[in-house]
């Protein structure tokens, strides 16, 4: 359990936590897309239903997908307000001597929504259906063709997933320390800035003797086990795209087209030629 | 007298997402003065959860923690008080040394107290002593001192602060019979010469039946028995139903008292044994 509470993954029983980390990674990215190309109302009416319906397949409560919304208001709430007072065109509207143009309403609003869908977008299919280490798996996998050009692709995955999976451990072992400290009567809320970085001596030494003595540890019981890197190395958990993940790239293929041709048949686009986004 | 009262304690772990764990299901213990006090239990019963309790390093999702009667949540800003007077030796402490000697390392806890000089020298020299860990030892870095040896030091720098209790979750973990036993010898004379209360988190019965007075067992995040070790061995059906054993004298005694041979039942260590059978084969041992 404690190896995977690292980062905001979120276990459950869906559609979407089953899916193959590479066709989550290109779902990620297709909806990103979806979401660039979408410039007319209808379009931006199917994206919000199109997070809605991932939303509820993905089984993650709302309240957790809006506490990652959170940290971004701020700049979500500025990048609208710019939006809304310089951009022009389409009707006037004075009000309170302030004059703003309903191009810039309509911008600001799509804006936002952009914002919105690539954050939920990435989080659900990225982080909160994905374990780390299925996510780097997955990437290895789908970016493989680089070792063609001798980009050391396993390499790199080998080294994020170890990284990975020594986060939450070394967490856990922090708090220990600064248990340990504390019982001892280690005060780290008080005093000086000076005071409170000296604090922290007691606890980094140990925490870097062990991790160094992890580090040798975990490279002894690699070489035990003869790995000699990426060449010829075989999976136990081979992945395999399974029909859902035909489906579910068919169906975002089948999305992104339709919002193309929404913008290809002429409709209404009203206000799009120079605004922000 | 009671030194430690526990009300009706609970503890969660990550409340509020899906990692929750109640590691403390309604706990209420007492734990009496001068006493040397066994908590036992299988992995994941919440040992580690109740002994953090007792010095206030976490806080109770509900309960009472009362030290010598008072509340130690009362006055959230006074609990180093509590940590200086409930010592807790975590498990496998050795990974807490950070100074360049072990001298250095036993003085951190008395310094943080607020000692003078001269009184952390004499703290140093007592704690050494209790451990027995000798004079060249202390000018030495950790890294050069043996697993049990380091153990010993770590110990030694929570008992240089002359903790009224002395807590120590699982002493003995990963060391062998030689360095387990100096461990347990040096515990049990700090209680001796101080007349300190002694909590020893274990899961080894022989030696849990070799040290305490009283027993806490614990299962399944609750307290499932308590009293002294004849009480809590009498009940070795039980014992084994949450995986754990009785010591194995015992189980040899009551086995004999199946058999039919006029022997105790109750005894739990190899020295009562001992003269239990004497008295049957009428010799003096
Ligand atoms: N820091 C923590 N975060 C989350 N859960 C924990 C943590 N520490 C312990 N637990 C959980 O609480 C329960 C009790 O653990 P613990 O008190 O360490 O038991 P013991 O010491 O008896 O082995 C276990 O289920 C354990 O997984
Ligand atoms: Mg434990």
């Amino acid at each position: 359990m404690k190896n995977i509470s690292f980062g905001q993954y979120y276990p459950a029983e869906s559609i979407i936590h089953r899916l193959d980390p590479r066709t989550k990674v290109i779902l990620a990215i297709l909806y990103i897309v979806c979401s660039f190309v979408c410039q007319s109302a209808i379009g931006f009416t199917a994206l919000i239903f199109s997070m809605l319906a991932i939303i509820l397949i993905s089984k993650i409560p709302i309240k957790t997908i809006l506490r990652s919304i959170k940290p971004v208001i701020i700049i979500m709430v500025f990048m609208a307000f710019l939006n809304l007072f310089l951009v022009k065109g389409g009707v006037e509207l004075t009000v309170w001597k302030i004059t703003i143009y309903s191009k810039g309403i309509y911008t600001a609003v799509t804006s936002v929504l952009r914002v919105i869908s690539l954050i939920i977008g990435t989080g659900i299919f990225l982080t909160y259906t994905t374990t780390p280490i299925e996510l780097t798996d997955g990437i290895e996998q789908l970016f493989g063709f680089l070792k063609k050009i001798k980009i050391p692709v396993h390499e790199f995955a080998m080294m994020m997933t170890i990284a990975l999976r020594f986060i939450p451990t070394l967490m856990e072992e922090t708090d220990k320390i600064i248990s340990a400290q504390k019982a001892r009567g280690a005060d780290f809320t008080n005093g000086s800035i000076v005071k409170r970085a000296k604090a922290l001596i007691p606890i980094l030494v140990p925490l870097f003797i062990s991790a160094f003595r992890r580090a040798d540890e975990l490279a002894i019981a690699m070489e035990c086990r003869c790995y000699r890197g990426g060449e010829g190395r075989t999976k136990l958990h081979v992945l395999r795209y399974r029909t859902r993940d035909f489906i579910s790239m068919f169906i975002f293929i089948a999305f992104l087209a339709g919002l193309i041709l929404i913008n290809c048949f002429g409709v209404e686009y009203p206000f799009i030629e120079n605004g922000w986004f | 007298m009671t030194k430690i009262k526990l009300e009706n304690i609970s503890y969660v772990y990550s409340p509020g997402t899906p990692y929750e764990v109640t590691a403390l299901n309604d706990v209420s213990v007492d734990i009496t003065e001068g006493t040397i006090t066994g908590i036992i239990g299988h992995t994941g019963s919440g040992k580690s959860t109740l002994v953090q309790l007792l010095n206030g390093l976490e806080k109770p999702s509900s309960g009472r923690v009362l030290v010598d009667g008072t509340d130690i949540w009362e006055k959230p800003k006074e609990i180093s008080k509590v940590r200086f007077k409930v010592g807790l030796v975590m498990q496998y402490p050795e990974y807490q040394l950070f100074e360049e000697t072990i001298k250095e390392d036993i003085a951190f806890g008395p310094r943080n107290m607020g000692l003078d000089e001269a009184e952390i020298e004499e703290r140093i020299a007592l704690a050494s002593s209790f451990v027995g860990l000798d004079e060249e030892l202390l000018e030495k870095s950790p890294f050069d001192l043996s697993g049990g040896q380091k153990r010993r030091a770590a110990i030694a720098g929570i008992i240089a602060m002359k903790p009224d209790v002395l807590v120590l979750d699982e002493p003995a973990a990963g060391l062998d019979p030689l360095g387990r036993d100096e461990i347990f010898k040096s515990i049990v004379k700090y209680r001796n010469e101080t007349g300190a209360t002694v909590v020893i988190v274990s899961h080894s019965m022989e030696d849990m039946a070799r040290l305490c007075d009283e027993l806490i067992v614990m299962a399944h995040s609750k307290v499932v028995m308590q009293g002294n070790c004849r009480e809590v061995f009498s009940n070795a059906g039980e014992l084994e139903k949450i995986g754990l054993s009785i010591p194995q004298v015992t189980k040899l005694m009551m086995l004999l008292k199946e058999k039919g041979v006029c022997v105790d039942g109750g005894v739990y260590t190899v020295k009562d044994a001992v003269s239990e059978l004497a008295k049957l084969f009428k010799i003096d041992h």
